[in-house]
């Protein structure tokens, strides 16, 4: 049993990640009274993707050859370290805070480094710029984990999605502040609006587009889908740590069951306010971007304030 | 067995070594290669057995603290203390010192028929030689001369390449500062002497209760202020980023990766150690400071494309973190928590050992790049991946090491620091709550700035195409030197993977201090797999975390590339250029790489950027012939803290000047005026 | 030898301290010079025959040799060589000199001084004189203007020291003679070289000329 629970702990990120773009694509597309691709478009995308030939320029060394499957492991690892659907999994080893943060920012390095790789202009700026908001988002990712960990009085993420809500109704403002502070941090890190339009490809706009642009087919393929795991991943922690309702306590088939289904449903919900703030807001401009970020920074920290 | 290798003898056995390299170096100084060999062989030979003493001594706790008779005055004893602080600290600059003499041996040749190979080596050797009695000498004045011995002779090694005139200046500046740090410190010792009667530490600590308040707040400004400009906090970091890239490369990895450190030991011994039972403010201070250097290092260091510059600042932003961890020690210690305090103090060393190792890493390898590309400035490097294909993989290591990404030891170290302040949240009141919280803050966002700089220094030197022509005839380092940075590179991996070892050995110290020793229980339980706080608050395994990503690696890579669509075709061709030429200038230079941090942060940094146009016709002014534009940052500390201080003190000695006649008469008429008024007032 | 005999020769010391200041000519300040060493070599041969110690004998060879002989040799060939037969002026006037010295000599036998000159009780008389001695010989320094002068001054507030010491008792340590020896031998090489430099290089030795002295 146990077996196949983490199997499917394993695999539920990169298997479901792409369906969540896929919805957020749809949603938008109905706001924009357009009819849409289908929700699985991005599986098909990254089927083509992963049969097509490649070019590589000739700038690039080994480090843009190995960056994708580094990003996409790293994606993979964290996919399986955070609570999902359980929270009987106890994960001491691999399952702090501070880990997950730092471990992707190892995929953020590998990303800019990427994009730097080739000397294309796009790529520079992409990565100088991704490296700029990375660099502030850190702060309020950090604190606003920092914020439920002290709540619960542990800094493990199974440990904190193993609690009860909100504590008995004790720290529901704390919560949600930083849970409205962990949102402006998910936008940044998964290169959604205000920060970056996944759509464009304009230079003025692009920051995440701009690093993979140069990547063809598998490492493509990859880098697209390592960029739908890390949504789903911070899509997971928002909705798991600051509403851990509904996680399957013990091991049992229904109990699981009920579990990924009442998952799946949150992950919708958060999907639906993301299309939603897509819809209704442009792209900052970039040099706006940082107070978005400070003012994260300034939630999470009075969070952190009120706690006790 | 260990009883004689911890044994005084061993000791002066491995200060004999560095001794009688420096001689026998400065005997050979006429011929450059028995030179370079001879003081490497025994800076190698005295590293290997520094590491053999101190590894010895952590073990089996086996102190020593013994005395060398013949002191001809009778407030200068030749005592020294070894325990198991000065053995950690013995420990890193074995370390650190081996593999840098490893790679001197090749880097060295590079300034043969230049420069004098035999002074290095002279300089080179007792600058360990310094260093090693500054770590265990137990009596001030002793203390002193060690102090003095690595001053000068890291000056001399300072402005070895005399002939560009900005290293001698640099050297200068270095000089001066030091010297101030040293008035200071002496001014601390001084106090002591008048309250205690003695410069023994052991003395010292003994008799502590005899200061009076005011006196030990006297005392613990001047040492901080002394040690602190050999730390390099900020605002007397200023001699840091001018001197490191003046000395040849593995001198500025010895200097930051150890010297910097032992401004950083002595305030461990004096103020967890010597001078306890220590005020609150002591330790506010000093987190204070911490948060400002660490956040200024990083800011700093993303506006440098000097290679070596750069990595200067992010020395002053470690020794931030350390000062970090070492101030939310003392903060718990005089709050009578010696459960975290030991905690944050681990994380202070552990963060010492770490900082030395990476950061003699990364200036070894921008070491062997200035080496080849003859220049420092970062805007002429670029694609020197494929030409010097190890160095750039050490590099690599290093850049992720400091950005403090698993598996590697930088990780593990700032996790350390960042659970003592998390510690410090959970448990402290509410006025020094939002000091913890300030710190944590800086401590986060000091990380990602790292990794941007290091992304910026990574990406500019090795990566894209080349930036000038020089970097097509760069060819690989010799064997000595990248031995010296793969052993480096290797160690930093290692401590990260290992980090539990390590951190067990590191309690041993952390118990050696008496205020930690009262410790309930341990607040830090190492299992054999990785870290954990008490109470389970946070636990981290970096073998656990490297084992799975690599095993998510080979999964990942047996499946695209071996099994879906085995047929692929991989073709090279040209970045994408839009349909203009590829030519250098489409990459990103260091500098506009972090131009949108430096505007975001133009509060703290100042930019300035300065247009100068030159026209065909100064008349019309329509058709510009050159246009120059300069962007520079802003010196605050210059201009707001040394400038009045310099001013002040020039008019002040224009005053006195006049004392100075030119006549030898008028001096020996001063000097017997001098030796009446003294004979009056002490008889 | 009794206490007298030593006295009067620490009085003949002191005399000749006095001469140095009034001499105008520079060959029989020398001499002078070699009458003071001479005094001090006689004090130690008094030590020895009170101690028999074999260390002083040596001792007062090799101040014999250095102080009495080579150095006042040193000196008479310097001003043969250079033609310093004058000594240059000073800077305060004969009766100003005399009644300076006398301040200084009454200073040392201030009853402030006490602590440092009953060092032995007996000897308080002797040590105040060999104290005055010393501060002579640092005012001769700084009234004189020729170098020369000003050398004699540093050797023979030396050699007031010694005094000082032996009547302290304190003489039993040959390493601190020897040492001054050494130091003496040092000391006559360089100022030779370094005379003849400044002659050389300013074409006087009188210093009030070499003004390039100030900062």
């Amino acid at each position: 049993m146990t077996i196949i629970i983490l199997e499917i702990q394993i695999i539920l990120t990169p298997l479901v990640s792409p369906l969540c773009a896929g919805v957020i694509n749809k949603i938008k597309a109905r706001l924009q009274n357009r009819k849409g691709a289908s929700i699985f478009q991005p599986y098909r995308d990254l089927w083509k993707l992963l049969h097509k030939d490649e070019i590589i320029s000739r700038d690039a060394s080994w480090i843009f050859r190995i960056a994708p499957f580094i990003v996409f492991s790293i994606t993979l690892l964290i996919g399986a370290s955070i609570p999902l659907f359980t929270s009987f999994l106890t994960n001491t080893l691999t399952g702090d805070m501070l880990l997950i943060v730092y471990a992707l920012a190892i995929g953020t390095f590998f990303l800019a480094l990427g994009g730097l790789d080739i000397g294309s202009a796009f790529g520079g700026f992409g990565s100088s710029r991704e490296m700029t908001l990375s660099a502030l988002a850190e702060g309020g990712f950090i604190f606003s984990l920092l914020t439920i960990a002290l709540i619960n009085g542990t800094t493990n993420i199974f440990a904190i999605a193993n609690a009860d809500i909100f504590l008995h109704g004790k720290y529901l403002f704390p919560t949600l502040l930083a849970f409205g502070g962990f949102l402006v941090v998910l936008l940044a890190e998964t290169a959604r609006f205000p920060y970056d339009n996944p759509a464009t490809h304009l230079e003025l706009t692009m920051i995440h587009e701009a690093m993979i642009l140069e990547y063809s087919g598998k490492k493509l393929a990859l880098m697209e889908w390592a960029s739908f795991n890390k949504l789903f991943i911070f899509l997971a922690l928002w909705v798991n740590l600051f509403f851990p309702i509904g996680l399957a306590y013990t091991p049992g088939v229904i109990t699981i069951s009920m579990g990924i289904i009442i998952f799946m449903i949150k992950i919708f919900l958060g999907v639906l306010l993301i299309a939603l703030l897509e819809s209704s807001m442009a792209k900052f401009r970039f040099f706006r971007l940082p107070d978005l970020l400070l003012i994260s920074f300034i939630l999470n920290a009075i969070a952190i304030g009120l706690i006790r | 067995m260990l009883e004689i290798i911890t044994s005084p003898i061993s000791f002066f056995i491995l200060l004999s070594l560095f001794f009688v390299g420096a001689i026998g170096s400065l005997l050979l100084r006429k011929d450059d290669d028995s030179a370079n060999i001879w003081s490497n062989f025994f800076a190698i030979a005295g590293s290997l057995w520094g590491l053999l003493f101190s590894v010895a001594t952590i073990i089996s706790e086996h102190t020593a603290a013994f005395l060398v008779n013949g002191s001809p005055f009778p407030l200068l004893s030749f005592s020294f203390n070894i325990d198991l602080l000065s053995a950690f600290f013995i420990f890193i600059i074995s370390l650190i010192a081996l593999f840098c003499s490893i790679y001197a041996v090749g880097y060295v040749r590079h300034y043969y028929q230049k420069y004098n190979i035999g002074a290095l080596g002279f300089f080179y050797n007792f600058f360990i030689l310094g260093i090693l009695l500054v770590l265990t000498a137990s009596n001030g004045i002793f203390f002193l001369i060690g102090w003095e011995i690595m001053s000068v002779a890291s000056f001399f090694m300072v402005i070895y390449d005399r002939d560009d005139q900005e290293n001698v200046k640099a050297g200068f500046l270095y000089l001066v500062m030091t010297y101030i740090g040293t008035a200071f410190i002496v001014v601390a010792f001084l106090l002591l002497y008048k309250f205690i009667g003695s410069f023994d530490f052991v003395t010292i600590k003994s008799g502590v209760a005899l200061l009076p308040i005011g006196a030990k707040n006297i005392i613990f400004l001047a040492a901080l202020i002394g040690f602190g400009v050999k730390a390099g906090i900020i605002p007397l970091h200023i001699w840091l980023p001018a001197a490191h890239p003046a000395a040849p490369s593995h001198i500025s990895a010895l200097m930051s990766g150890v010297m910097i450190k032992t401004g950083i030991f002595m305030m461990m011994r004096l103020f967890l150690d010597i001078l306890q039972p220590i005020p609150i403010w002591w330790g506010i201070v000093v987190l204070i400071i911490g948060i400002i250097s660490s956040l200024l290092g990083v800011l700093y260091a993303l506006t440098e494309h000097d290679i070596k510059r750069l990595l200067a600042y992010h020395s002053i932003e470690n020794i931030g973190i350390i000062l970090l961890g070492l101030g939310s020690a003392l903060i718990f210690s005089s709050l009578s928590m010696p459960a975290l305090a030991f905690l944050s103090l681990v994380a202070a060393l552990f963060h010492t050992l770490n900082h030395a190792i990476f950061k003699s890493l990364l200036f070894l390898g921008a070491g062997s790049v200035i080496n080849q590309m003859h220049t420092r400035n970062m805007e002429e490097y670029g694609g020197l991946i494929k030409y010097m294909p190890q160095t750039a993989f050490f590099f690599l290591i290093g850049s992720m090491a400091i950005s403090a990404l698993p598996p590697f030891n930088g990780f593990f170290s700032e996790w350390l620091t960042f659970q003592s302040l998390f510690q410090g949240i959970a448990i402290l009141d509410s006025s020094m709550r939002w000091l913890f919280i300030l710190a944590v803050g800086a401590l986060a966002f000091t990380g990602g700035l790292a990794l941007a700089c290091f992304v910026k220094a990574f990406g500019s030197i090795f990566l894209a195409r080349p930036r000038s022509t020089e970097v097509t005839h760069a060819k690989e380092s010799p064997r000595s030197m990248l031995i010296g940075m793969g052993a480096l590179a290797m160690l930093s991996f290692l401590f990260g993977i290992f980090s539990s070892q390590t951190v067990s050995l590191l309690e041993k110290i952390g118990r050696s201090f008496d205020v930690l020793q009262k410790i309930p229980e341990t607040i830090l339980v190492s299992n054999s797999q990785g870290l954990m706080i008490e109470n389970s608050f946070s636990s981290v395994s970096g073998l656990t975390f490297l084992l799975s990503l690599v095993g998510a690696l080979i999964v990942v890579a047996i499946i695209i590339d071996l099994i879906i669509n085995r047929s692929q075709k991989i073709k090279i061709g040209a970045t994408w250029d839009c349909g203009t030429d590829l030519n250098p200038r489409m990459e990103i230079t260091s500098t506009g790489f972090a131009r949108s941090i430096v505007v975001i942060f133009k509060g703290i940094l100042k930019p300035s950027i300065q247009h100068t146009i030159d026209y065909s016709d100064s008349e019309s002014r329509y058709l510009p012939r050159t246009r120059t534009v300069s962007l520079g940052v802003g010196d605050v500390y210059k201009s707001y803290f040394y400038q009045p201080i310099l001013t002040m003190i020039t008019s002040l000695s224009m005053r006195v000047k006049n004392i100075q006649s030119g006549n030898t008469n008028i001096y020996v008429l001063y000097i017997l005026i001098a030796l009446l008024v003294s004979l009056f007032s002490i008889l | 030898m009794n206490q007298i005999f030593l006295q009067f020769l620490l009085g003949i010391m002191f005399l000749t301290i006095v001469f140095l200041h009034l001499s105008k000519k520079n060959f029989s300040a020398s001499i002078a010079y070699g009458i003071q060493s001479l005094v001090i070599v006689l004090f130690f041969l008094n030590s020895f025959f009170e101690t028999n110690n074999l260390a002083i004998l040596l001792v007062v060879f090799l101040m014999l040799i250095v102080k009495v002989i080579l150095a006042p040799l040193f000196f008479i060939r310097l001003i043969k060589k250079n033609a310093l037969a004058f000594s240059v002026s000073t800077y305060l006037n004969t009766p100003l000199t005399i009644i300076s010295i006398a301040i200084l000599t009454f200073i040392a036998h201030y009853q402030k001084f006490s602590p440092l000159t009953s060092i032995v009780p007996a000897n308080q008389d002797s040590l105040s004189l060999a104290l005055s001695a010393m501060f002579l010989s640092l005012f001769l320094i700084i009234n004189r203007k020729g170098a020369l002068s000003q050398i004699l001054g540093v050797l023979s507030l030396e050699n007031s020291i010694v005094a000082f010491v032996i009547f302290a008792g304190l003489e039993q340590n040959p390493a601190l003679q020897i040492g001054i020896m050494f130091n003496i031998g040092i000391w006559i090489l360089i100022a030779t070289i370094f005379m003849s430099m400044i002659l050389k290089h300013f074409g006087t030795l009188n210093v009030s000329s070499m003004n390039n002295l100030k900062g």
